[in-house]
């Protein structure tokens, strides 16, 4: 920082002038950050102590690594200073969620389907309880007054009045900035427009989407060939899936509902909407009665029935259906009795519970179900399982029984090592699409290819830096609101990331239209509001333009 | 000391150095960060589901526990069961080792067959054109990255001129799975293998070529050389079985020692050409913290390196009996 700007504030000083608005320089930081009204404490304290910033390296997400680089200078000009340690992704997970051993964190939350339903982003990610070791409240964010919100909608069947819930908690998150929300991060997924047609990138996962990968098209073959830069590790739906698996494994398993492609559950094995009876407490739904299943026996009533029961007993997947107390059918309607309003159900339970043979299943102990080796996978989805060779390609055939039979005769499904390698592989007419999104140079590319094109995609989910709340310094809301200040958020989009993306100020993306609330308070980058809160928070900076705790904190 | 005893001593040698090796790869692998299920956490595994999980891979037991039942499973044959995949490690390498081994085999045996040919004609012809071409070109391709060369091969053979397919061992679509012959046999296999294994070759073709000229250029000076070109022998005879017969030992225990680092260089090989691999699989097993496969995995390759040292000695002792046993 200039000798200049200490010198004006020794004149302030001196003239016992302190907080004088308009006449404060800028204190601690740059040159050219124009003329801010702060000032700082008059007597200072200890320093601020060093933010431990855990990031990932540029290996796991070079955009994410980037931002944290541009994050720590702005935090340092605003007189922090920062511990930048950069990790692989176990390790980050590890040591963010389950040690809960950082100040603050920059990783991703993934914007899966059954997320477009706002319960998770409002409930499992900021109430009180879910602060434990691996939970999703990784700032170990309480307030009374937002849990109470953030319970309120869950019994909310009336769409409308939880919209009202939703919103106002994600105007109290705003405000105590448990985390910045820096950006849905979206982005482009490349095809090969001369050999297929019909794409379709779905809200938040582009061409991974369900809709895409039965509606593409190949146009000069019967085939599609998909890349995607990891390996499936499993296609038993009772294992604890990753989300690149759950993708492929609700191509071949259906549901009664699945998330539409605008984000709201739609019947799918179910005839109709729910019926929705007792204020929330039973959910009837009348099951289609043209099924089979891949190995061409039906699918009936007793096999929706048996599934459930399955899963009640699944140590995997239990918590999903725990609520439901009593199921009972009638013909082909299913009753499900809840212990208690559960809003989210039909998306949450009855849009991811996988339909399962029963004939198949129906002798697996509860603790062997993880284990169990269906070697054909059969379900009753649109595509059927073919054939496997890891680390080679996962091979679906259409299944022609299907009241939705996808566009494509084969889809198979190709892990790479990486996403420049499939970009390559795409050029060289080896791939059809990705399911990734490749780097800026690569784009260029992608776009000059005349057989080439890309779709852009909207995210649900979105890159967030958490600051935990369980550490004194971190406590003061002044802090937090000063730090989120300090991420330059637009450029970011803009010039990382090329445009891809839309920058955030709230937990729900802008792409989820109903449940996002667009008026919630917004943090753009602006160190002088940065120092401001900090001066309001009783903090000061000495000579060097350090952050201190003023004398009386 | 006579041989017997040497190669009983070098064996007793062999045990400890895999006893060694086998402990601190179970250190390093237990000092990583993060456990297994780091990466189900973010997609929504309840810290329960966790505590359960981990009891149930035994990473709850104290390490030693975790140490001793490893080493009574690795001898036995057993190398456990993938954390993440569920699968027997068996089942999930055995395939992927395989696969390396024929790149790999494939690159090395086109580097050494060409190198000690290109290296003995270099020497033979020492002062030419040729010699200094030659020791130019065996020095840029010697450090060249892997990964360089197979980009540069991929943009000329494959998006340039077309002729190979860009990554993976076999076209898409086709049957999998299938016996040796079926794998590797078939033409659409070995188009796949063509540009990987040109890779490797061009990267490990330097050391035997200018190994095997320094060599050559030794023994050349030497006074027998000089006698069996004075009884008149033809100079073929005199470079094929004299010179380069006699120049290529310290070649031999190169290659067996390169044959090891080989491996390592995979890693990088498969990951341009998208090679179902070892090297690909040890990376994704240690970014997920799959310790039994990535523990399988660096076991395995570096079996290879240390029982390619043992022949290596081994070979030397037998090839020139001048060596000493100490």
């Amino acid at each position: 920082m200039g000798t200049h700007n200490t010198s004006r504030r020794t004149v302030l000083k001196g003239a016992g002038a302190a907080g004088v608005a308009g006449l404060a320089g800028c204190l601690g930081g740059g040159d050219d950050d124009g003329n801010g009204d702060v000032d700082g404490a008059d007597e200072l304290g200890e320093q601020f102590p060093e933010i431990h910033f855990l990031v990932p390296t540029a290996g796991v997400n070079a955009f994410r690594n980037e931002l944290a680089t541009m994050v720590a200078e702005n935090w340092e000009e605003i007189g922090f200073e920062v511990n930048l340690e950069e990790l692989e992704f176990g390790a980050h997970v590890d040591q963010a969620v389950v040690q809960q051993d950082f100040d603050a964190s920059l990783l991703g939350w993934g914007g899966t389907p059954e997320r477009i339903d706002p319960h998770t982003f409002i409930f499992d990610m900021h109430h009180s309880s879910t602060t434990g070791e691996g939970g999703r409240n990784t700032p170990g964010y309480e307030n009374p007054e937002y849990d109470e919100l953030a319970e309120l909608q869950v019994t909310q069947v009336d769409e409308d009045e939880r919209q009202q819930t939703v919103y106002e908690a994600q105007e109290i998150i705003a405000r105590d900035q448990p985390r910045t929300y820096v950006a849905n991060e979206g982005g482009f997924h490349p095809y090969a427009s001369s050999r297929v047609e019909n794409v379709e990138a779905g809200l938040g996962e582009g061409f991974n989407s369900f809709w895409n990968m039965i509606s593409v098209t190949p146009t000069e073959s019967d085939t599609v060939r998909f890349g995607y830069p990891s390996e499936i590790i499993s296609l038993n739906p009772m294992q604890d899936l990753a989300t690149p698996d759950r993708q492929f494994v609700r191509l071949i398993y259906d549901q009664l509902y699945r998330i539409g492609p605008d984000g709201m559950p739609t019947p799918w094995l179910a005839v109709d909407e729910p019926e929705i009876e007792d204020d929330g407490m039973v959910y009837t739904v009348e099951v289609r009665d043209d099924m089979t299943f891949h190995d061409g026996e039906d699918l009936t009533i007793d096999d929706v029935e048996f599934t459930y029961e399955m899963y009640a007993d699944s140590p995997t997947y239990g918590s999903l259906v725990e609520n439901i107390s009593e199921i009972d059918t009638s013909g082909n309607e299913i009753t499900f009795h809840l212990d208690e309003p559960f809003a989210p159900f039909t998306a949450n339970v009855l849009g991811q519970v996988y339909i399962f043979p029963e004939h198949i299943w129906g002798d697996v102990e509860p603790d062997d179900l993880a284990d169990f080796e269906d070697e054909n996978w059969v379900g009753s989805g649109p595509f059927q399982f073919q054939d496997w060779e890891r680390q080679e390609e996962l091979q679906l055939s259409a299944f022609d029984d299907h009241f939705e039979t996808p566009n494509a005769d084969t889809f198979i499904r190709i892990p790479g090592a990486d996403v420049s390698q499939l970009v390559g592989d795409l050029e060289a007419g080896q791939l059809d699409m990705l399911g990734a999104v490749p780097q800026p140079a690569a784009i260029e590319r992608v776009r000059d290819d005349d057989d080439l094109d890309m779709e852009e995609f909207a995210a649900v989910g979105y890159a967030k830096i958490a600051y935990n709340m369980r550490r004194d310094h971190l406590d003061d809301v002044n802090v937090r609101r000063a730090l989120s200040y300090g991420v330059p958020k637009e450029d970011w989009v803009e010039l990382v990331r090329d445009g891809m993306g839309t920058v955030t100020h709230t937990t729900i993306s802008e792409a989820v239209e109903f449940w996002h609330n667009p008026d919630v308070e917004q943090f753009d980058e602006d160190l002088d509001a940065a120092r401001a809160e900090l001066a309001e928070g009783g903090y000061g900076w000495d000579d060097d333009g350090m952050l201190h705790y003023g004398a009386d904190q | 000391m006579g041989l017997r005893e040497f190669v009983i001593r070098r064996v007793l040698q062999l045990i400890v150095t895999f006893w060694a090796f086998f402990t601190i790869l179970f250190v390093l692998f237990r000092m990583m960060p993060g456990d297994p299920t780091s990466m189900f956490i973010l997609d929504g595994m309840t810290p329960e589901q966790r505590e359960q999980r981990i009891a149930e891979l035994g990473l709850d037991q104290p390490l030693y526990v975790q140490y001793v039942e490893y080493a009574r499973q690795l001898l036995t044959g057993d190398f456990g069961q993938s954390f993440i995949y569920r699968d027997p490690v068996m089942d999930i390498i055995v395939v992927r080792f395989m696969n390396t081994i024929v790149l790999m085999a494939t690159a090395l045996f086109f580097a050494y067959v060409i190198g000690i040919t290109f290296g003995a004609l270099m020497g033979w012809w020492r002062d030419s054109k040729f010699e200094r071409g030659g020791i130019v070109v065996a020095l840029i391709a010697r450090s060249s990255p892997e990964f360089w060369v197979g980009i540069v091969l991929l943009s000329v053979f494959v998006y340039w001129l077309g002729w190979f397919p860009s990554s993976g061992m076999r076209t898409t679509g086709g049957e999998l799975g299938g016996g040796f012959i079926a794998r590797y046999g078939s033409v659409d296999f070995l188009r796949h293998l063509f540009l990987p294994a040109l890779t490797g070759a061009i990267v490990y073709l330097a050391t035997p070529t200018l190994l095997m000229r320094s060599t050559m250029l030794d023994v050349l000076n030497a006074d027998f050389i000089e006698i069996k070109k004075a009884e008149g022998l033809p100079e073929r005879t005199v470079l094929y079985k004299h010179a380069a017969r006699n120049s290529i030992l310290p070649v031999v225990t190169v290659a067996a020692i390169a044959t090891g680092a080989a491996m390592g260089g995979s890693v990088v090989i498969e990951t341009v050409f998208n090679w179902p691999g070892m090297g690909r699989e040890m990376v994704r097993a240690v970014n997920n913290n799959d310790y039994p496969v990535a523990m399988a995995a660096f076991f395995l390759m570096g079996s290879v390196v240390i029982i390619m040292n043992f022949v290596a000695d081994l070979a030397y002792v037998y090839l020139d009996p001048r060596v000493e046993y100490e």
